[in-house]
């Protein structure tokens, strides 16, 4: 991963659970964060000394539950003592209510919640960013125009500065029967009208098209896109979540996610997701912070 | 292939074998005189049916010589558009003309289940201009037919406009799509119907153009108002033909080129099995001509 230069300070909510408390270690030993553990300061210890991690290296904070973590984390951030907030062994929907409230929240002005990942798979040439697979089900047009907004920016951090943006379907053609169709034929006359800024954007594409070099010259499918896609935009979470993971399944596939539309970077991962993958979400953090 | 002005027109059809045309109810004062000077100009070879004396009273009102014109007596108005449509379903005639009928009657003959015109395409109304300020003939579709089309619609209506183009010559005609503005608006659903036929041209969906929009309607005409807003598009300034948003608007860009730009104009229904020449008392003789023109040009 890109060498990072700042020491970049991390809230955790509810910061109990083994995979969060050692991807937290690995990455402040690391040197690229500080970290505020946030919920029951002896229980945060227990499961420091039994995972060998001496948790004089964090800074610990007391909550009474999920919830007041979750506060808590979300107004260090407001309050500038944090860069990053993350997600501990809590429920997403319980941690992204903090996030999304109103008042004390930590949401960007009329900003589209969402999320957008970076998978690295051996058979793919480079990385994919692929959204929206944990947030939001079914996305409108508006959804899907922030969507890619997102991932392009992400992109770009990695150092792609006009990302090829494939909006996903299940075939090529437009059809007035398929609101992703007509959503992405949409996009791409914004696109080509620089409505959407700093992509080469086609669709709807398969994902044949979208990542694989000879399929285009094959199908007759002129697209500048054309096999080299660096995000891949899918018209649900039902067909995006599956597609991650099981690219992590039988792909070797790794990833690195983020929710987007917010303040700040907030990191959530889902509670049996391993170390690596939460250390390498940490660092993705940074990288965006 | 391009098409300058309406003598343009002409030189497709000069020489060629002449097409049939029925004139149904062609006891007309209004269209008898366009029907005969085609036929003196070798362009078509009509059937008039309608009241045979009435069609003979006015020929000579108006010094018609209709020596060998083929009438067939019919005093019942509906009857003779039900004959002259049979005419042509029975492969007897190349084009339909409408003499005194209401339009309305006149096509829900044409689409009769059992006798008619039908094909399954939607009908639609296709008109040719020569404007002294544009350097080709430009189409425009829909003005008079198709109220509100849905993006359904407007696929027919492409597809039937760029057959026509096909038949009198243009290979690759360049279609605009017009809205108000030529950036995508989600409050317009002109720019989004725009991107959607694009994006069905592009994907070889809707075939034999070349589509482009959403464009307005200087863009569409004009490559200086074009390059003045930084628009890179293969169509504009150079637009074959312009599909409008709906009827409105088209019908008045359609009355303000002929009252405004002193255009010539030709119109015909696409659509049914045959093309179908609807002009209206309204309507300038050389109008009607040019209609007769465009009709036998677009003929299979």
């Amino acid at each position: 991963m890109i060498a990072l230069k700042k020491r970049h300070r991390i809230a955790v909510a509810w910061a109990h659970d083994t995979n969060t408390i050692a991807a937290i270690a690995k990455a402040v030993n690391k040197g690229f964060i500080d970290a505020v553990l946030i919920g029951n300061p002896s229980e945060i210890r227990k499961t420091c000394n039994d995972e060998g991690i001496d948790y004089k290296i964090f800074t610990l904070m007391e909550a009474d539950n999920e919830s007041h973590a979750s506060t808590e984390a979300v107004r260090l951030a407001k309050e500038d003592k944090a860069d990053i907030v993350m997600k501990g062994l809590i429920g997403t929907d319980k941690f992204l209510r903090a996030i999304l409230n109103k008042e004390n929240g930590l949401m960007l002005p009329d900003a589209v919640l969402s999320y957008v990942c970076a998978l690295e798979i051996p058979a793919y040439h480079k990385l994919l960013f692929i959204t929206d697979p944990a947030v939001i089900p079914f996305p409108d047009l508006d959804q899907k125009i922030a969507m890619a907004g997102y991932a392009i920016e992400m992109a770009q951090k990695f150092g792609i500065e006009k990302p090829k943006i494939a909006l996903i379907g299940a075939s090529e053609k437009m059809s007035r029967h398929f609101e992703s169709a007509v959503d992405y034929s949409i996009m791409c006359k914004m696109a080509e009208k620089n409505q959407i800024k700093n992509c080469i954007m086609d669709g709807p594409l398969d994902i044949f098209l979208a990542c694989d070099k000879q399929c285009g010259k094959i199908k007759g499918v002129k697209t500048p896109v054309d096999g080299d896609a660096d995000i891949l935009l899918f018209p649900s979470l039902e067909s995006s979540n599956p597609f991650y993971k099981g690219l992590m399944l039988f792909a070797d596939g790794k990833i690195a996610g983020l929710i987007r539309g917010t303040k700040k970077p907030v990191v959530v991962m889902s509670r049996n997701e391993s170390e690596i993958s939460k250390y390498y979400c940490i660092a993705l953090s940074c990288l965006m912070a | 292939m391009v098409l300058k002005n309406m003598n343009d027109l002409k030189r497709l059809v000069d020489g060629g074998p002449r097409k049939k045309l029925v004139l149904a109810a062609a006891n007309d004062q209004h269209s008898l005189g366009a029907v005969i000077r085609a036929w003196k100009d070798n362009i078509i070879d009509p059937i008039l049916v309608g009241d045979e004396a009435e069609i003979h009273s006015i020929c000579s009102s108006n010094n018609y010589d209709i020596t060998g014109l083929r009438i067939i007596d019919e005093h019942e108005t509906e009857k003779s558009v039900e004959t002259a449509v049979k005419m042509v379903s029975g492969k007897q005639a190349d084009i339909l003309m409408k003499g005194k009928i209401g339009s309305a009657t006149l096509l829900r003959c044409v689409l009769n289940k059992e006798w008619g015109l039908r094909t399954g395409n939607l009908l639609s109304h296709f008109a040719l201009f020569e404007v002294d300020t544009y350097q080709k003939v430009i189409a425009v579709t829909d003005v008079a037919m198709n109220i509100a089309p849905t993006l359904h619609d407007k696929i027919a209506i492409v597809n039937n406009s760029v057959a026509c183009l096909n038949r009198l010559g243009y290979t690759m005609p360049k279609v605009a799509v017009l809205g108000a503005v030529e950036m995508v608006n989600e409050n317009m659903q002109a720019t989004l119907d725009a991107a959607l036929l694009s994006k069905m041209n592009q994907r070889d969906q809707i075939k034999n153009c070349i589509i482009d929009g959403p464009l307005a309607f200087d863009n569409a005409v004009s490559l200086e108002s074009a390059q003045l807003k930084g628009i890179k598009s293969e169509v504009a300034g150079d637009t074959d033909l312009l599909l409008m948003p709906d009827i409105e608007v088209g019908n008045v860009l359609y009355k303000s080129l002929v009252f405004f730009a002193k255009a010539k104009v030709a119109s015909i229904i696409l659509g049914a099995m045959v093309p179908i020449v609807l002009t209206s008392r309204s309507d300038s003789e050389q109008a009607k001509f040019d209609s007769i023109l465009l009709a036998a040009a677009a003929c299979r």
